[in-house]
């Protein structure tokens, strides 16, 4: 049971040592029975690209500042399957989210004005199991660790970009060669001459520039 | 032990009773659990807050509704009319503020009259402030009353997770009971909005020239 992965369990859960928590409270009967149950992270399936300790904090747009959102650990998830990466932050001591997003070509991260410790982005969050617009900013140790995340961010956010890219590019295509071949069809039985070729060509870049296909299609 | 306009929920909810005097930082820490923010100003709370706060542990899911109450005895509304049905109780002070701490038998008393033999954890909030009036070795109320007693900050987040981990092994029975990892659910892919993209793009950068509530503060796990 528990997790599959043991030097994840405890390592946000440092428990002062034994005897520093002395139980000075009555006997008290439990008023509830639970049983152990299994427990899952949501992280089975993804591999820890960073894992760094931090500070997140959120706009707070009617106040114009930021706020604190939690203190803890900082992941970037890599899926095992399909290469998708999330950024995952827990709440030290309790493991709760405090963000929980996707890091898409679209987003970029950027500088703090004024700390070299601190960086900004925006995401469109579901830390509390809904999506929520969210100005994050999170605040590292060090210079270097700060560094270290918004690199890894940027690189993470531009691999999406290009595996996007060549995902449509491969579909666009496919598209033009069946739409080229329609086209063959009609000029032939229009009983057009001339070079064919030549203009099935200026056709399909006049096509790419256009109207480019459906993803879905 | 929900409100009536609350939603119940199919997992084990307790009703915890947090008192204590005015300024002693119930709010403060309640917030601090619920959205992770530390709210400096001080607006005293009128009568009671009530507000449902969940943790995830090894024995499943649990939810403990925070009735945080009016310290400030001129806005305590119904006082011990708050107690009725409670499950656990914190009783909050401030180390330093020592009349908050002489306060603490009032508060425990009037909580015992409602509710008998129900787990109590003595909160000394406030213990990153360097000039403390209530050392630890002062404390003593704890061990007359059979409490359990830990020394938090709701500020630096020392000790925060205690008081409730204490009160959960105790309505459970069960002191292996531990805090897990809430699951992360995957999130939902968003399409792309050209026109949104491009507003948060303008109030990132105007968030981006404001300063962190703790820029000073380099202290942090």
């Amino acid at each position: 049971m528990a997790s599959t992965e043991p030097e994840h369990e405890h390592r946000e859960d440092e428990e002062a040592p034994a005897g520093e928590d002395e139980d000075t409270g009555a006997q008290v009967a439990p008023i509830v029975k639970l049983e152990e149950v299994a427990v899952s992270t949501g992280e089975e399936d993804e591999e820890a690209i960073l894992d760094l300790k931090s500070k997140l904090y959120r706009f707070d747009k009617d106040g114009n500042q930021w706020k604190e959102r939690g203190a803890g650990t900082v992941k970037l998830l890599k899926h095992k399957e399909s290469g998708k990466v999330r950024l995952v932050m827990r709440q030290s001591k309790t493991l709760k989210i405090c963000a929980n997003h996707l890091v898409l070509p679209a987003m970029s991260v950027q500088e703090h004005a004024g700390n070299e410790k601190s960086c900004v982005w925006h995401a469109t969050d579901f830390a509390d199991g809904e999506l929520k617009d969210e100005l994050f900013c999170i605040r590292f140790a060090s210079i270097e660790n700060c560094k270290t995340f918004m690199e890894m961010f940027q690189e993470v956010a531009e691999s999406q970009e290009s595996k996007g890219e060549n995902e449509d590019a491969t579909v666009a295509a496919d598209a033009l060669e069946k739409l080229s071949v329609e086209e063959k069809k009609t000029e032939e039985n229009a009983g057009e001459e001339a070079d064919a070729a030549t203009k099935n060509e200026e056709t399909k870049a006049d096509t790419d520039k256009e109207d480019k296909p459906a993803p879905s299609t | 032990m929900a409100l009536p306009n609350q939603q119940t929920v199919d997992y084990p909810s307790f009703k915890l009773v947090i008192v204590g005097d005015g300024g002693t930082g119930k709010t403060t820490f309640v917030k601090r659990h619920l959205t992770g923010e530390f709210e400096k100003k001080y607006e005293p709370t009128i009568g009671v807050e009530v507000h449902p706060l969940d943790f995830f542990t090894n024995c499943g899911k649990i939810r403990f509704y925070c009735w945080d109450t009016a310290g400030q005895e001129k806005f305590g509304g119904l006082r011990d009319g708050y107690y009725i049905h409670g499950n656990c109780a914190i009783i909050m002070f401030d180390v330093t503020a020592r009349l908050t701490y002489k306060n603490v038998p009032t508060w425990h008393r009037d909580l015992c009259r409602v509710c008998e033999n129900i787990p109590i954890v003595l909160c000394g909030n406030k213990v990153d402030v360097k000039n403390r009036q209530v050392k630890a070795k002062q404390v003593t109320f704890h061990r007359k009353k059979n409490l359990q007693y830990y020394e938090i900050s709701a500020k630096s987040n020392y000790n925060f997770e205690k008081p409730f981990l204490y009160l959960a092994r105790k309505l459970a029975g069960d002191p292996n009971l531990h805090f897990v990892e809430t699951p992360a659910l995957a999130p939902p892919e968003v399409p792309i909005d050209l026109v949104a993209q491009a507003q948060h793009e303008a109030e990132l950068a105007a968030a981006a020239s404001q300063p962190l509530p703790d820029d000073d503060d380099d202290a942090f796990e």
